[in-house]
């Protein structure tokens, strides 16, 4: 059963298409990690996905309706999404951050419920950021900042949940964190997640099925033992490599030749 | 419970315990300012060269007591600026703020983008061109900040709006209609020249009771609908992205947000003329004082209204002899704009 899914779908900016007529599945209850260089269009299909892009040809079907049929509240019930740079306003504090994930189930009059207040407080528990919750934004470092957006995500309560390069600016450590909290989920609560990656070592390790996009297009799908392979990487990062188990997990590890 | 108790742990009760000390400071920051606000506004009814108490003050405005000579000179000629100063001091206040947190730039001031500028230049053609005074100037002067607003719009906040860009082009907009203005108040007869920047200079002694009464009429509707627009204003502060995906309909709410403040703005144009830096300065006062509260439209409202009621009692009673209220906002305007300005690019926020 597939929630999340995209037929024909052509994406672009202005007068540039970056990903042409491209048919995807969001394998359900799973972890999808999106990969590839630097403009390969990752973002850009995430972004699609996620009803954040229009779609120039083609469509995106959240349970079978297209999104474009949809309102945009009655999609953010359903699919969250961390943006790649969100910005934070001076002087919020993290509670109150968290809290604005609860905006697409309040309404213009009704205000704060026990469901809201549960719903933010169990996504400080598991981002691990309770103890946070008046220091302001600013003061905190990258990686703690980082948790706190994923609260606010975990907050919305989505099934399923979209990250665009959430471990990018954080330090190695953190970026482990961030996705073993992302698996947990995934473990705990059945949550879809697709996040778009550059680490192709920890994709492997912790997500379920790896895409890999090349120059707007999917070159290769599925399990990551199938797709990473040393040859794939030479076609998609143009890099001589040898793919090797993960000493610890048994997953694909790349190492530059 | 001392006050020294560590606090709690646990994220239910933090939380609880973060939202409750939010929720009581914005109260009482609001129900303070609103006091004050009101203290003001039966301050300078009070004072003059014939001097009341506040009893008689209030009773004459509510229309309690019948004694025609208190009646006289508060219903005749204190209220009006009066209620001018609080009118006009709430709609900046408010289409300030909205402005600033909407652009994400303490800078991004209705006086600084070039709005109030629009309207000066209509009324004044209508001053000098026309010939016309009173509530035809007023309604110039409206039609002339929707024009710039429009301007501004199209020229601006299509490419994005936060950064220097947006302000660049309002001071660019702002910098041709005075251009313009100059120009026309050149080719004037004195007369009509006099007027003109009588009006230009902005004060809250020159409305007339239907300008007044519009504003006002204006506020009861906009003032709410500002509030309901925090909503979607809260998720807007966090990037397109962010808003879109919390379930915002950003284009809608954003012109929404800009429509109450450009309305809002140009009526208290229109009533006042031009007063320089309440706008911009309501905002950020207010966000110093809701400390975690920040952002807070009513506050800043109010804080506004304070602004103005003070600056009116300090520019009739206070100075040698009784100034325009614009001269005394930009005396204190001023200094804080350069301190902005400066303490901006130390921080490195600067756009």
């Amino acid at each position: 059963m597939t929630r999340l899914r995209a037929e024909g779908l052509t994406l672009g900016y202005d007068g540039r298409t970056v990903v042409p007529d491209l048919d995807v599945t969001v394998l359900d209850r799973k972890v999808t990690a999106i990969v590839g260089a630097n403009a390969c269009g990752k973002s850009t299909l995430l972004r699609g996905l996620a009803r954040l892009l229009p779609p120039k040809r083609g469509a995106v079907y959240l349970d079978g309706r297209s999104l474009a049929d949809l309102s945009t509240l009655d999609v953010a019930k359903v699919l969250g999404l961390l943006p790649q740079t969100p910005v934070a306003p001076d002087g919020i504090s993290v509670a109150d951050l968290v809290s604005r994930g609860r905006y697409p189930h309040q309404g213009w009059f009704r205000r704060w419920t026990e469901r809201d207040h549960d719903a933010v407080a169990r996504a400080l528990d598991a981002t691990g950021t309770a103890d946070l919750v008046d220091r302001p934004i600013r003061e905190l470092s990258g990686g703690q900042r980082q948790r706190v957006w994923v609260a606010m995500a975990l907050a919305q309560d989505t099934d399923l949940l979209l990250l665009d390069e959430p471990t990018t600016f954080l330090d190695i450590n953190h970026q482990v964190e961030l996705l073993r909290l992302l698996r947990a989920l995934n473990a705990e609560s059945g949550k879809t997640i697709v996040a778009v990656l550059h680490d192709l070592n920890l994709a492997c390790r912790f997500c379920d099925h790896i895409v890999a996009m090349a120059d707007g297009a999917i070159v290769a799908e599925g399990p990551p033992t199938e797709v990473v392979t040393a040859a794939l990487v030479e076609k998609v990062f143009g890099m001589a490599c040898l793919v090797v188990p993960d000493p610890v997990a048994g997953t694909p590890m790349v190492v530059p030749a | 419970m001392t006050a020294t108790m560590t606090p709690p742990k646990t994220a239910p009760a933090a939380l609880r315990l973060s939202r409750r000390r939010r929720a009581t400071r914005s109260l009482a920051v609001t129900g303070t300012l609103a006091v004050t606000v009101a203290a003001l506004f039966v301050l300078t009814m009070m004072v003059g060269s014939f001097r009341l108490s506040p009893t008689e003050v209030i009773a004459s405005v509510l229309h309690l007591r019948d004694d025609p000579s208190v009646d006289f000179v508060v219903r005749g000629l204190r209220l009006p600026t009066a209620a001018s100063a609080l009118t006009a001091g709430l709609a900046l206040g408010a289409s300030g703020t909205i402005f600033q947190q909407l652009l994400r730039n303490p800078l991004a001031s209705p006086d600084l983008v070039g709005i109030a500028n629009g309207a000066g230049l209509a009324a004044v053609l209508g001053i000098v061109v026309l010939g016309v005074g009173g509530l035809a100037v007023s309604g110039l002067a409206l039609g002339g900040a929707f024009a710039a607003g429009l301007l501004m719009y199209l020229l601006a906040w299509r490419d994005g709006v936060s950064g220097y860009r947006f302000i660049l082009i309002g001071v660019g907009v702002a910098a041709f209609f005075d251009g313009i203005v100059g120009y026309v108040l050149t080719k004037a007869q004195l007369f009509e020249a006099r007027q003109a920047m009588h009006w230009l200079t902005g004060s809250v002694g020159q409305a007339s009771t239907s300008e007044l009464r519009l504003l006002a009429v204006a506020l009861v509707v906009l003032l709410p609908a500002a509030l309901l627009l925090q909503r979607p204003l809260r998720t807007l502060e966090l990037g397109d992205d962010a808003a879109r995906a919390l379930g915002t309909r950003t284009e809608l709410s954003r012109a929404g947000l800009i429509a109450t403040a450009v309305v809002l703005v140009a009526l208290a144009v229109a009533v006042t003329g031009p007063i320089a830096f309440v706008a911009l300065v309501a905002g950020p006062i207010a966000n110093r004082l809701l400390g975690p509260a920040t952002g807070g439209i009513l506050a800043a409202a109010f804080v506004g209204a304070a602004l103005l009621l003070t600056a009116d009692l300090v520019a009739v009673h206070l100075m040698p002899t009784p100034l325009p209220t614009g001269v005394v906002t930009g005396a204190v305007g001023a200094p804080y704009l350069l301190w902005l300005l400066a303490t901006t690019n130390r921080q490195g926020a600067g756009g």
